[in-house]
């Protein structure tokens, strides 16, 4: 047999094929040479001149380009029509994503920027609008809420207050449930009420709401262990103690045990069997603060303060909040129309108790919130605006750091069309890289997103934290957010890589490097998105400023009441089990013995809370005709003990203080502020005058005259109040104030230890200073400072860091230009000055329009804001000084290294 | 044979020819190159350095699928079968052919079979 593989080696030798696919070449055409050669030699051609044939008729010319050509990729312009061409999707993929990722990786500084940038913007959003999702638009996990609305009173005569929601009593709750047809079921609540609850030897005080055996159907929640309350259990007063636990307060307070169920806790004394966890996320229908557990209301007499204990027989007593579902196609206003025709049968019923007020009908959606709704929505709204304003400075900073990138990058990707990639191929590449860097943003924004919702949480007041709203991560949003990162990635990272394809190849290689991507439309647009962005910050600079100022001047308010060295006890001893004259022992004992604590330089009781006064209507003035009910008189009443005026501080300007003879069997007094006397004794002297209390039997007269202070809301207009005295007005809970002579946290164990030697078991858990409630009156505004200040540094630093990127890249640009001044004799200031000159043009330009918008919003924030006008000069100027001097920070920095150029090495580098 | 003329419709032909007699059953290179001549009735003839390389070309499309077979008393020999893709771009590249030997012949006023 012929050799026929040394002939067929040789023309495969300039091939380079894998050695293997070479043998079964060899293989497979020596076979058919010597088939050939067989054939010949059966035709009778001898063996020498059979194989000089074989070797002739092959024309190797052909052969080398032909297998050249076959071992090749494919011609895909010969696949027929129909079939599908053999494409390597994956493997392209993985390629493409491996250059991606070397891209990215190759150029650390950028990739940083653009993706720290993208999510902080990511983060923001999600994080605000998950406070806003869960605050404003979806409070409450209960089923449907539109079709939820809440009944309540409200007084008929408008004043400033009658707008508010009060609430009902028991026996009109009755009767309205009775006589209305508007809801397929009408519940009531109470609002969460501080109880004392003893579980094994600890009295802790936690928050209770009396509920009607429907509370839990109407909303339509199901228990998360056991069950809800039956009708049974809620249909004879005092007749089944049982209480269902909120799973926020069976996670924290019983740390999450199984057995839960059956457990006995004491609340206020009397044992309650727990036979029910709420739903995860629910508490209760107030979005901001809810309660620990619920208890049927035919318990309310176990747990309510002695003076309330008539709760579920007296008209005159508000103690529940209607919330019911609507009858399907009944609508709010067909609701209203029945309440009203209701509340006028209750108030020819029972005009004593139910005179001048009507029932008003409010979609849970708005009453979640009570009178906190309308700051909260516009908070709400402001804070989703100032977010979005801070993804368009990130998106608007990541396409000028694309754009610039991209014009460095066109000969890149000119080099690469020339070596025969495709211009599909390229574009694909390209793609993955943007939104391999909006996936990078993407994650990295989760995680801001998450902790920024996990540090709004923690800013909550802690002692409230438990009983308040928990926040969902909203996942819409995260999307929405994330999306619009990805489409700036791909609209600036594609758009100029599109445009550079397109362009004749030879035309990019010959530009060189000299002109470089120093194309005027790229300059001008990223000097637009650069003044954008810095207007942008100055504006958000701005609010923060003023709402800043704003807050400042609130915390100046005097109250009227000293706060400095006053510490606050909150105590409950009716909820121990202690009968009046127990009590009122107690009260002695405590002033007593905490009078004695050294470092305390006074001791009073009182009722109220300061800054959350008690209002009362319907005050009878003696010698005055009687008023209707509907223009009753009305005053913050807070019932007091001796020393209260020196404890707080409050100036007492004519007649007396209380004194150990005002006791039960002498005459009935009272103190009241000036604007009370102004008011109602104008031009005459009040002291010796009389007056009523609305529930009161006999008169008080008036045997002193203070200060009028603060009693709601810091800054608040004057109101009318009066001070009864303790020890002619007996209540079960009062407050204990301690005025120290210094800090006053020093006394803050002193006092719980002292009330804990009289009796262990009582609970004092709420204790807080003077300035502490000073902090929670302003917490509101403290948060909308705090997150707008955040929100306008992350702008402003947002920004910043453009603008030097910018900068730094026009300048890198430029370097020829500046070496070509330099040779000339431009100094190094000079050159410094004209880099500067160019950064700061696009900086006043944008501050120019920043101003001009930050003064229009200016008179629309005007109202939210307090002794601060809307162009504050300080808060305007402060904010701008601040915003110039990181922008001059930011332009200094590429002017400086722009004057350090050398001129030889920049030329020659050229 | 050897014109350029020839040689193009050669090429143009070619893999109809080959995909066509793989219809049936599957068949080595040699059987291929001296059916091709044989029902040509020496028309038409492929020499190794042309088939070869054509027959690996329609193998990396997925037309056709070459195997290595032994058989008793024999070397062994790569044999090529029809793919399913195969058929189809057999069955279209049949039809065009046909439209356009038909379009010629109109033209040219042939009398096709």
């Amino acid at each position: 047999m012929p050799d026929w593989e040394l002939e067929i080696r040789k023309h495969l030798a300039g091939l380079n094929l894998r050695p293997e696919r070479q043998a079964e070449i060899i293989e497979e055409l020596s076979d058919h040479l010597q088939q050939r050669y067989e054939e010949l030699g059966a035709q009778g051609a001898g063996q020498k001149e059979a194989f000089q044939e074989v070797l002739a008729e092959i024309e190797w010319r052909d052969f080398v380009p032909e297998l050249q050509a076959s071992v090749r990729t494919p011609e895909r312009g010969l696949v027929a029509e129909g079939a599908t061409p053999s494409g390597h999707l994956f493997s392209d993929f993985a390629k493409d994503l491996h250059f991606a990722l070397r891209m990215l990786r190759k150029s650390p500084g950028f990739t940083a920027v653009a993706v720290l940038t993208l999510a902080l913007g990511i983060g923001a959003n999600t994080a605000v609008f998950t406070v806003v999702d869960s605050l404003v638009l979806n409070p409450l996990p209960v089923e449907k809420i539109s079709g939820l609305a809440t009944v309540n009173t409200t007084q008929l005569k408008k004043t400033a207050q009658s707008g508010d929601l009060q609430a009902i009593s028991y026996p009109n709750l009755k009767d309205i449930r009775e006589q209305t047809r508007a809801f397929r079921s009408l519940a009531g609540h109470s609002y969460p009420m501080a109880v004392t609850m003893t579980d094994k030897d600890e009295p802790h005080r936690i928050f209770a709401e009396i509920v009607t055996a429907n509370y839990f159907d109407t909303l339509g929640i199901h228990p998360f262990l056991g069950r809800f309350f039956l009708p049974d259990e809620d249909r004879t007063p005092g007749a089944a103690p049982v209480a269902v636990l909120g799973y926020a307060a069976w996670q924290s307070r019983f740390g999450g045990v199984s057995d839960i169920l059956g457990k006995t806790i004491k609340l206020n004394e009397t044992p309650f069997t727990i036979i029910g966890v709420g739903p995860k996320g629910f508490k209760g229908v107030y979005a901001v603060f809810g309660p620990d557990l619920w208890i049927p209301s035919m318990m309310a007499a176990q747990v309510l303060p002695a003076e309330q204990r008539n709760a579920l027989t007296a008209r005159g007593l508000p103690l529940f909040t209607g919330i019911g579902r609507l009858q399907p196609r009944v609508t709010l206003a067909q609701a209203q129309a029945e309440m009203k025709i209701a509340g006028a049968a209750l108030e020819k019923e029972d005009p004593g108790a139910n005179e001048g007020k009507i029932l008003t009908v409010t979609p849970l959606l708005e009453a979640a919130y009570g009178p906190e709704r309308q700051p909260v929505v516009l908070g709400g709204i402001l804070l989703m605006a100032i977010v979005a304003f801070v993804l368009l400075i990130a998106c608007s900073n990541v396409a000028n750091l694309l754009l610039a990138r991209a014009s460095v990058r066109r000969q890149e990707i000119a080099v690469r069309i020339s070596l025969g990639a495709g211009r599909m191929r390229l574009i694909r590449q390209l793609l993955t890289e943007s939104v391999l860097l909006g996936l990078f943003s993407g994650i990295l924004g989760f995680l801001f997103g998450y902790g920024g919702c996990r540090i709004l949480e923690s800013l909550r007041p802690a002692e409230y934290a438990e009983n308040l709203a928990d926040l969902r991560l909203n996942a819409s949003v995260f999307v929405f957010a994330f999306a619009v990162a990805i489409l700036t990635g791909l609209i600036f990272g594609i758009v100029p890589a599109l445009r550079t394809s397109r362009v004749s190849v030879s035309e990019v290689l010959k530009e060189e490097a000299r002109s470089r991507g120093r194309s005027r439309g790229r300059v001008a647009l990223a000097n637009m998105l650069l003044a954008g962005q810095v207007a942008v910050s100055l504006v958000l600079l701005v609010v923060a400023g003023l709402f800043l100022r704003s807050i400042e001047r609130e915390y100046a308010i005097d109250p009227g009441f000293q706060t400095e060295h006053l510490a606050l006890f909150m105590l409950y001893p009716g909820q121990a089990g202690y009968d009046r004259v127990r009590t009122e022992q107690f009260y002695k004992q405590v002033l007593d013995r905490v009078g004695r604590v050294p470092g305390i330089s006074s001791v009073s009781w009182a009722s109220n809370l300061p800054l959350w006064g008690r209002k009362e209507t319907g005050i009878a003035i003696e010698g005055q005709e009687t008023r209707k009910k509907s223009d009753a008189i009305s005053a913050v009443i807070d019932t007091v003990d001796l020393n209260y005026f020196s404890t707080m501080g409050i100036s007492l300007l004519e007649g007396r203080d209380f004194t150990q003879n005002d006791r039960d069997v002498s005459t009935p007094v009272a103190i009241i502020n000036e604007t009370m006397a102004a008011k109602y004794w104008p031009n005459q002297d009040a002291l010796g005058k009389r007056f009523q209390l609305p529930q009161g039997r006999e008169f008080l007269e008036i045997v002193g005259v203070v200060t009028t202070t603060n009693y709601q809301t810091l800054g608040e207009p004057p109101q009318a109040c009066a001070y009864i005295p303790l020890r002619q007005h007996y209540t079960d809970s009062m407050i204990l104030y301690a005025r120290s002579e210094r800090d006053p946290s020093t006394v803050l164990e002193a006092v719980p230890a002292e009330i804990h030697s009289l009796d262990p078991g009582l609970a004092v858990e709420d204790i807080r200073t003077g300035s502490k409630v000073m902090d929670q009156a302003l917490w509101w505004s403290k948060m909308g400072v705090g997150l707008l200040g955040a929100f306008g540094m992350l702008a402003l630093g947002l920004a910043s860091v453009g603008l030097y990127g910018i900068m730094a890249y026009s300048v890198n640009q430029r370097r020829r230009e500046i070496g070509v001044r330099m040779a000339l004799g431009a100094g190094p200031g000079s050159v410094s000055l004209l880099v500067l000159r160019q950064g700061m043009t696009v900086v006043a330009s944008g501050a120019g329009v920043g101003m001009a918008l930050s003064l229009l919003l200016g008179r629309v924030l005007s109202r939210f804001l307090y002794g601060v006008s809307g162009s504050d000069p300080i808060g305007l100027g402060g904010a701008s000084f601040a915003l110039l001097a990181v922008a001059f920070v930011a332009c200094y920095l590429p002017a400086r290294s722009a004057s350090r150029v050398d001129p030889l090495v920049a030329l020659r580098e050229a | 044979m050897g014109t350029k003329v020839e040689e193009a419709w050669k090429k143009g032909s070619a893999e109809l020819l080959i995909l066509s007699l793989l219809e049936d059953q599957p068949r080595h290179g040699y059987e291929i190159g001296k059916l091709i001549e044989v029902r040509s009735g020496g028309t038409l003839h492929f020499h190794v350095a042309s088939l070869y390389p054509l027959l690996y070309r329609l193998e990396k499309r997925g037309w056709i699928e070459g195997r290595w077979v032994e058989k008793a008393n024999q070397r062994r020999r790569r044999y090529y079968r029809l793919t399913a893709k195969g058929q189809r771009v057999l069955e279209l590249q049949r039809k065009k052919w046909q439209e356009f030997a038909g379009a010629v012949g109109r033209i040219a006023g042939v009398q096709h079979a």
